[in-house]
């Protein structure tokens, strides 16, 4: 059996490596994709995007705040506006992403006791730079507020660290764990990797039976296997797991390492999660390839299947603000299992043990497909047997 | 003339007819152009049909237990956005979000009230999972809100207890506060921010995906020159009179998702119904030469789906919907601008969501344009290549 299982196994590298729809996809797609994944975010945050003020106040105090604007990170000062239509067709426009509006006689209202309220736009249509603005400029205008507060306290006689408690009574210390400084490439590269590593496999273990009955080559196998299904999918398997370690190397030790996305330790526990992702698509894949006999309808489920597997698993939006139903069907795809032993394992730095429930549920996967795979493959050889008895 | 009209006029019907009888001949085409893009569209869209997130699960240590904390907590519960799982010692927080039960924890320290009270700095301190982006941000928000809002009450307080009239003590909590307008995303939801470009790259891939699929197909089956044969010979009517289908088909499906999936999902267009359809329609045009020269690339049908799967995410991520252009690296910006993709996203977001019209992005329109003379002209020059190949071949073969 060992034997029979390594010959499919080698007669299966070989057949990776020499058939475009597998290599392609395998080999040569995986560091092009995951490459161009990491360029994209290599500024990691959104600096300087365009914004405007809308000073009606145009006093010291307007001044010295549009000064503190500029120096953050995410806003640039690129001009004046002289109202609210011209504000919303500069963001028609895309010109801007956000404007600061200080009203009229501010610095005077506040010097006399007159709350003030300072107006911040952002276009929320585009989601990142309106929040980063948001975040940017409110924290600069309640500093300015606190200050102003400050001020009075001190010239009622308070000491300042009375007049701090005072201004900031209860002080928020905000500890933003695993990400401090939200960068997207650490936070979405490793993602988009992963579920593009579940689609490769998928995409090409759907071949992995249908083509040799397609193309004439299931008898030579069978004769390879001693007529065993199992020693088949078995030695496909391994042959498939391989590629796929190569593939954990190329991510795990050149990528991360290269784009500083590498997190202290954890290779090992990593490595063995992936395995259980690796061992369930493939699972998935040859299932697939057992049932559906033509490869471009099994290609198409495995698209289908593989396609919304990272907008299903709540990587971006979570799970539990998705309608009943769709929490559900995310069930139906391992990669919302891995992802979520992925976020405590990679992101988090936990042992392995905290991922137990979503191996067991990955390890439920693997054993129902290659159920099925094994059962309805062996099915088929009996039957052929049949006939060609009969 | 007129002879020649009715030929040009009679070869667009037979290769729109050729087509429609070659789709649905193809169940693996008839999957992708006439079951994905409808079945996609909504169920793509359910997924943020509630459009934002509400309820993000934290526990809270309440090492006070006071009525300031009392006070504090229920402030929390009361905003949408905070869902305070339960109050638990610090180890039991620290191991929910471990799990993943929650996103962060709340931690109150011992004698809050009296440091308040005392005129002491307080503090209280908010750990968040900040691997993902979305809980921890909108956490923090509404948090800090929250804690502020407290702030104010106790400012209130001592300046009353200073003997400030009550109007008076009000105007002096908060001189300076901050008034946040969204604008064109009024509650900077998730779901209104992303679901008009996902309908929008549902359209365009499936387009891409069964046109380019379609062609590869017709290479790999040696059909190539019975397609442009249909055509009387000429390449430019070969690619428009295929085209015609996907162009109808595929303008339908926009006209479907910008009424009915839109009103199903609680959107409207903001902008002129007109100037949207006339963009899409651009849209379709440019995305049509584009697909069949790449599906013109490939040999297999099989490995053009394969690939073209792969391009779904790269291309939208490039094309400035969820990460500014100008923080791409040069190279991605040039293949950003390659792709009709940027334009028409630049474009079509203005009109359905900020209200705006073609006038206000008129580069964007030219860009376009240019990308859909530019993938004419590589497509027609491609195809002939392929036809002069191909018949050299058969004469070598033949010789």
């Amino acid at each position: 059996m060992i034997r029979s299982v390594l010959n499919i196994c080698t007669r299966e590298w070989k057949r990776i490596l020499t058939r475009p729809d597998h290599y392609i996809v395998l080999i040569l797609m995986p560091p092009l994709l995951f490459i161009f994944y990491a360029l994209i975010y290599q500024n990691q945050k959104a600096y300087d995007l365009p914004v405007v003020i809308w000073d009606e106040d145009h006093s010291a105090l307007s001044r010295q705040l549009t000064f503190m604007l500029e120096q953050t990170e995410s806003i640039h000062i690129t001009g004046q506006v002289n109202g609210m239509e011209e504000l919303k067709t500069l963001m028609q426009k895309g010109k801007i992403s956000g404007a600061v509006h200080f009203p009229a006689r501010m610095e005077r209202d506040i010097k006399s006791r007159h709350p003030v309220t300072i107006p911040v736009f952002t276009n929320a249509s585009a989601l990142v730079p309106g929040k980063l603005i948001y975040s940017d400029a409110s924290t600069v205008l309640i500093t300015a507020a606190s200050g102003v507060i400050l001020q009075k306290f001190q010239k009622l006689g308070m000491t300042e660290a009375k007049a701090m408690a005072l201004v900031m009574p209860i002080q928020l210390d905000t500890y933003r764990l695993y990400n401090p400084a939200y960068n997207y490439q650490q936070y979405l590269v490793p993602g988009l990797i992963t579920v593009a590593l579940q689609m490769m496999i998928i995409m090409v273990s759907v071949l992995a039976i249908n083509t040799e009955w397609n193309e004439g080559s299931m008898q030579e196998l069978h004769g390879l296997s001693n007529g065993s299904a199992g020693n088949i999918i078995l030695g496909k398997t391994l042959a498939h797991l391989g590629i796929s370690w190569i593939n954990f190397i190329l991510v795990v030790g050149i990528l991360f390492p290269y784009f500083n996305l590498s997190r202290s330790g954890h290779h090992l526990e990593l490595f063995i999660l992936f395995n259980f992702l690796s061992l369930a698509c493939t699972g998935i894949g040859f299932m697939i390839s057992v049932l559906a006999q033509d490869t471009m309808l099994a290609a198409d489920v495995g698209l289908f299947y593989t396609s919304p597997a990272f907008v299903f698993s709540g990587f971006t939006f979570p799970r539990w603000a998705m309608p009943w139903y769709d929490q559900y069907y995310a069930q139906l795809m391992p990669y919302t299992s891995f992802l979520d032993g992925f976020f405590q394992v990679y992101f988090m730095g936990l042992p392995l043990s905290y991922a137990g429930i979503y191996m067991l549920k990955m390890s439920l996967f693997i054993g129902f497909t290659y159920f099925i795979a094994v059962f309805f493959l062996q099915q088929r050889f009996k039957k052929q047997l049949a006939y060609a008895a009969s | 003339m007129q002879h020649l009209e009715h030929h040009h006029t009679n070869s667009w019907w037979a290769l729109l007819l050729r087509e429609a009888q070659l789709v649905a001949k193809d169940h693996s085409l008839l999957l992708t152009l006439l079951i994905a893009p409808l079945l996609y569209a909504f169920f793509y869209g359910s997924i943020y049909s509630n459009k934002a997130e509400e309820q993000v699960p934290i526990d809270i240590v309440d090492n006070d237990q006071t009525g300031l904390s009392h006070t504090y907590i229920q402030e929390l519960r009361n905003t949408q956005m905070v869902q305070i799982r339960a109050l638990v010692p610090f180890e039991t927080a620290q191991e929910n979000m471990y799990k993943g039960i929650t996103q962060g924890y709340l931690l109150i320290e011992k004698g809050l009230e009296k440091k308040v009270m005392s005129l002491q700095g307080s503090k209280v301190v908010l750990v968040l999972n900040a691997a993902r982006f979305l809980p921890s941000s909108d956490l923090l928000q509404n948090i800090t809100t929250v804690t502020l809002t407290v702030g104010a009450g106790v400012r209130l307080q001592y300046n009353q207890k200073q003997g400030m009239s009550s109007d008076i003590s009000m105007r002096e909590v908060a001189p300076v506060s901050v008034d946040y307008h969204p604008l064109f995303n009024p509650g900077s939801n998730y779901g209104t921010f992303l679901i008009p470009g996902l309908l929008a790259l549902i359209l365009q891939q499936t387009l891409l995906i069964g046109l380019s699929g379609g062609v590869a197909a017709e290479r790999q089956h040696g059909r190539i020159k019975d397609w442009i044969n249909t055509a009387n010979g000429n390449v430019s009517t070969a690619i428009w009179g295929k085209g015609l289908f996907y162009f109808i088909l595929f303008g339908i499906y926009g006209y479907f998702f910008m009424n009915v999936n839109y009103r199903v999902l609680g959107f409207s267009v903001l902008g002129n119904g007109l100037e949207l359809g006339a963009m899409i329609l651009l849209f379709i045009l440019t995305l049509i030469p584009m697909g069949i020269f790449i599906g013109s690339l490939f040999r297999s049908q099989l490995l053009c789906t394969q690939v073209m799967a792969f391009s779904t995410y790269p291309v939208f991520l490039v094309t400035g919907y969820t990460w500014p252009l100008q923080e791409l690296p040069a190279p991605l910006q040039v293949i950003s601008a390659l792709l009709p993709t940027t334009p028409f996203i630049n474009l079509y977001t203005a009109i359905v969501q900020q209200g705006a019209g073609i006038n206000d992005r008129l580069p964007s329109l030219v860009h376009l344009c240019a990308l859909w003379v530019m993938y004419s002209f590589v497509c027609i020059w491609w195809l002939r290549r392929i036809r002069e190949r191909d018949s050299h071949v058969k004469l070598a073969v033949g010789a």
